[in-house]
């Protein structure tokens, strides 16, 4: 497995712990962590496989960090590169917007030719709308905190053997 | 949330010129954001102030995108940086925060932080939240019907939008298809109530998606890019389709609803401090940094020249006059059409008896071909053979069109707040409603009529709206509790707007006549039960006129004076004659015509004639109109009275259903006559 790219913002709080659990998991020697919140575009293109952070807020947008660090990778082509994304969201107080953060990340990748792997099945969550489900799939792994805390976990468990399968 | 829309602004690609020009407005509309508190604290003014920060970014867009010759802007409380953005100055600004008599929104006459400058578009509006969006529901109709360039944009909160007459506007703007654009700005709260208590989506503006003719766009109000692209978005749908849009805009508000609300105590740290994090301003420098589109010096040049201009804003705005205290009585309602070949309202014309309605339909269509202008809508005005509930609008939609004269949902606040917006379009427009199918049902437009009432004062003479509101009024045809109700006296408590109830239909054509020329809104009240009594039907000289506030006296008399309006005036008349005939006194009966502005004069000098005055209408004698005239008779005309004034109307309960019941409540011949009988003989 090549070096994988972990991006996420240093700042959060959640995100981070799952960051934390993702790295031990996938051992600490494959990942490099790049904070979203300094990134620039020679560091992003480093890679060639991804994991990134994506937690939804306000009622389903990115947070501010993704929004300020797009732009820079928005012209270019991602052919080549493969992405898995994960993310918290909270399905009962924003049901209608369930992690909409990966759907939002995983069409932006997939618009410039990247590979969004690392798909989970919807079963066990309950929501109302999410751009990241496509039939009973998400386009990368929901984290419910608020919800479904003791579900991390193993939910991280079986994420990361899955990647260690998907990732090449 | 990203809008899904062309993208046309971009950090890396917009020029940079217009960049700087945002910056700089953020950077004025905030700074001058966050020193609103100082003038309150200093006891200078500005006592309410609702916060814009964290509206910033779809603030600058909306006045971005505003053009001030063709559109029309209906801002809210919150909208400092969308008004700056649209084109007042920081001294403006403060102007209106401090009340002053050079503020252009109306002299330091409507609360603090509403903004609006009416000389170029943006108007001044309502503090009842959400109510502008029928007036621009109805300057859009306007910018359609004159095939016109331009948009109509009506901005508030998300909580506003749980108004009854939002969603009224919302579907006359889909239903007419009318180029306007709806902003919801979403900050998550009406002052402490979480948007979950308003409505059951997140985004309220999913409520609206089965609306046909609607486009919605949702963006991050946040966001510049975001919010510039949705706008521009919006008003290029809104002018190339024809039809509205609602932008809803997500935002955060950073401070406390107002300087009277303390978010602490509703919100955790943990809100307190992403709000702060997710200013859009920080979020904006930190792009044209982070893109290299400006330098730290570049940008902090700016913050100094910002600092500056708000100093001399400040000092400007300090050294400006306040308002004169006699101005009060400056602009309550706009002149009134002067009648040049009637000027006292009387006239000698012999021949064919007219009915009431005859007069009505006769006069509206006079008016509709002198003046091009002229506009009517109402429920069941028009279809084919049928014009109105009464017929009193037949033949109108045939000679006129369908763009003049059309029927309208069964919404009377949607039928009066789009008169009020239409209304703003040019100065010759003249708007006839018929307010309500019955005057009954004219209670849910009550707000809007309030409103209207106030737009002449509150702009200091900028606006007035030129509307005649018809309402078919008062009992006496077995109708019941909801087709019988008189409700001039509650209307009269409202400076702002002239009132009339025509007895005859000469008196019906003249001052049908004269409100539709008038400028400001008149309230005309028909007594229904007259429409076809050939009673009231009389000979109507051509093009005639009667002034407001002039009483027509119908019966001379010396021994007793009766006041009275509408209905009772022709059972005073009789009462009279009954009276006479038995040699038991000359009753004179004074008509008044004109509720608002009320004849003082004729009625005193007939109590000097007489001193004994009895005061009849319809309505209720409780708290009926006849208790002004009882005050101001007894304020006035005191020492000419020999007899205590006395009162004869309806008893204070409903109107029953059953001719019984109706017959005892109501005041008829036999009731005024006993009243009359009692005071000749004190
Ligand atoms: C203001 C706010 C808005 C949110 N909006 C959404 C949302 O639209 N959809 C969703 O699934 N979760 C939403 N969430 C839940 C967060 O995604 C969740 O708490 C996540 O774990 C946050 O991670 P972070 O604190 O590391 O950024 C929202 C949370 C907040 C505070
Ligand atoms: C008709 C009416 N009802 C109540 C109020 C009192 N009021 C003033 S602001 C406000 C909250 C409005 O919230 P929202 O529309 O979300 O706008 P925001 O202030 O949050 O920007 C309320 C209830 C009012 N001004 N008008």
């Amino acid at each position: 497995m090549k070096k994988i790219g972990l991006f996420y913002s240093f700042h959060s709080v959640k995100t981070k712990q799952q960051a934390q659990k993702i790295i031990a998991a996938l051992g600490a020697e494959n990942i490099e962590e790049v904070n979203v919140e300094e990134a620039d575009e020679a560091t992003f293109k480093k890679y060639s496989n991804y994991i990134l952070a994506v937690p939804t807020w306000f009622d389903g947008e990115l947070p501010n960090y993704w929004d300020e660090f797009l732009p820079a990778v928005e012209d270019g082509s991602l052919k080549g590169k493969t992405f898995a994304l994960y993310g918290g969201g909270d399905q009962k107080g924003y049901a209608e917007n369930f992690v909409d953060g990966l759907g939002i990340m995983a069409d932006f990748i997939e618009a410039r030719a990247g590979k969004v792997i690392g798909f989970t099945s919807t079963e066990g969550y309950e929501f109302e709308g999410s751009k990241a489900a496509r039939g009973d799939q998400f386009v990368g792994l929901a984290l419910d905190i608020e919800n479904q805390a003791a579900l991390t976990g193993e939910r991280i468990e079986a994420w990361t053997e899955q990647l260690k399968k998907e990732f090449k | 949330m990203k809008a899904d829309v062309q993208e046309i602004y971009k950090i890396k690609t917009t020029e940079k010129e217009s960049l700087l020009k945002w910056y700089h407005l953020l950077k004025l509309g905030r700074s001058l954001d966050d020193k609103a508190p100082n003038y309150l604290r200093q006891a200078i003014g500005w006592s309410y102030h609702a916060p814009a920060a964290g509206h910033d970014a779809i603030q600058l867009a909306i006045g971005q995108v505003f053009d001030q010759e063709h559109d029309h802007l209906f801002p809210y409380y919150r909208d400092l940086q969308t008004c700056l953005s649209a084109g007042l100055t920081a001294t403006e600004i403060i102007l209106n925060g401090i009340s002053k008599d050079t503020d252009v929104a109306g002299g330091g006459r409507h609360m603090s932080n509403h903004f609006a400058k009416p000389e170029i578009n943006i108007h001044n509006v309502s503090s009842c939240t959400g109510n502008h969006t029928l007036h621009a529901v109805g300057i859009a109709r306007a910018i359609k019907t004159y095939e016109a360039k331009g948009v109509a944009i009506s901005s508030q909160g998300e909580s506003s939008v749980s108004e009854g007459y939002v969603y009224e506007a919302i579907n006359g703007a889909s239903n007419e298809k009318l180029p306007v654009i709806f902003v919801f700005q979403d900050n998550g709260y009406g002052i402490s109530v979480p948007k979950k208590d308003q409505t059951a989506n997140r985004k309220v503006a999913k409520n609206f998606e089965g609306m046909k003719n609607l486009r919605i766009i949702y963006c991050n109000g946040k966001d510049v890019f975001d919010s510039m692209n949705a706008m521009a978005e919006a008003k290029k749908h809104a002018e190339e389709n024809q039809t509205p849009v609602i932008v809803h805009a997500n935002c955060v508000r950073i401070h406390s609803h107002s300087n009277s609300d303390r978010h602490d105590l509703y919100r955790d740290k943990a809100e307190l401090n992403y709000v702060q994090e997710y200013d859009p301003i920080a979020k904006f420098r930190r792009l044209l940094v982070r893109y290299n589109r400006a330098t730290e010096e570049e940008l902090d040049a700016i913050d100094a020249e910002v600092k500056a201009e708000v100093k001399v804003a400040h000092k400007a705005g300090l050294a400006a006059p306040s308002p004169d205290p006699e101005s009060i009585h400056d602009f309550v309602i706009a002149p009134s059409y002067v009648p040049q070949k009637f000027p006292d309202g009387t006239h000698n014309e012999e021949g064919e008896p007219k009915k009431l309605i005859e007069a009505l339909n006769g006069t509206l269509k006079e008016e509709f071909r002198r003046n091009p202008h002229t506009y009517i809508w109402g429920q069941d005005m028009a279809n084919k053979d049928k014009g109105g509930i009464f017929n009193v609008s037949k033949g109108l939609q045939q000679e006129f069109g369908h763009k003049r004269v059309f029927n309208a949902p069964i919404a009377e606040d949607f039928i009066m707040g789009t008169a009020n917006g239409m209304a703003r379009y040019n100065k010759d427009i003249r708007i006839v409603v018929e307010g309500a199918e019955f005057a009954d049902y004219f209670w849910p437009a009550m707000e809007q009529f309030v409103e209207t009432t106030h737009e002449y004062w509150r702009t200091k003479g900028q606006y007035s709206p030129n509307i005649t509101v018809r309402l078919a009024s008062g009992g006496y045809i077995g109708g019941g509790l909801y087709h019988s109700q008189n409700i001039e006296g509650a209307l009269s408590t409202f400076p702002g707007v002239r009132i009339v109830y025509p007895s005859y239909a000469d008196d019906a054509a003249g001052l049908l006549r004269t409100s539709m020329r008038s400028e400001g809104m008149t309230v005309f009240m028909e007594p229904k039960a007259l429409y076809n009594a050939p009673k009231a039907a009389t000979p109507i000289p051509e093009e005639f006129e009667v002034p407001f506030g002039k009483a027509r006296i119908r019966r001379e008399g010396t021994d007793l004076t009766i006041v009275t309006y509408g209905n009772t005036t022709h059972m005073c008349v009789e009462a009279a004659d009954k009276l006479a005939k038995e040699g038991a006194g000359n009753i004179e009966v004074i008509d008044l015509r004109s509720i608002v502005p009320l004849d003082t004069d004729t009625v005193l000098e007939s109590i000097k004639k007489t001193s004994k005055v009895l005061i009849v209408h319809e309505d209720k004698v409780f708290a009926g109109f006849g208790g002004e005239v009882a005050a101001t008779i007894s304020d006035l005309g005191f020492e000419y009275l020999d007899a205590p004034v006395k009162r004869v109307g309806s008893t204070f309960t409903p109107v029953g259903f059953n001719r019984i019941l109706e017959a005892a409540v109501l005041p008829n011949t036999d009731k005024i006559e006993v009243a009359a009988r009692e005071l000749l003989s004190f």
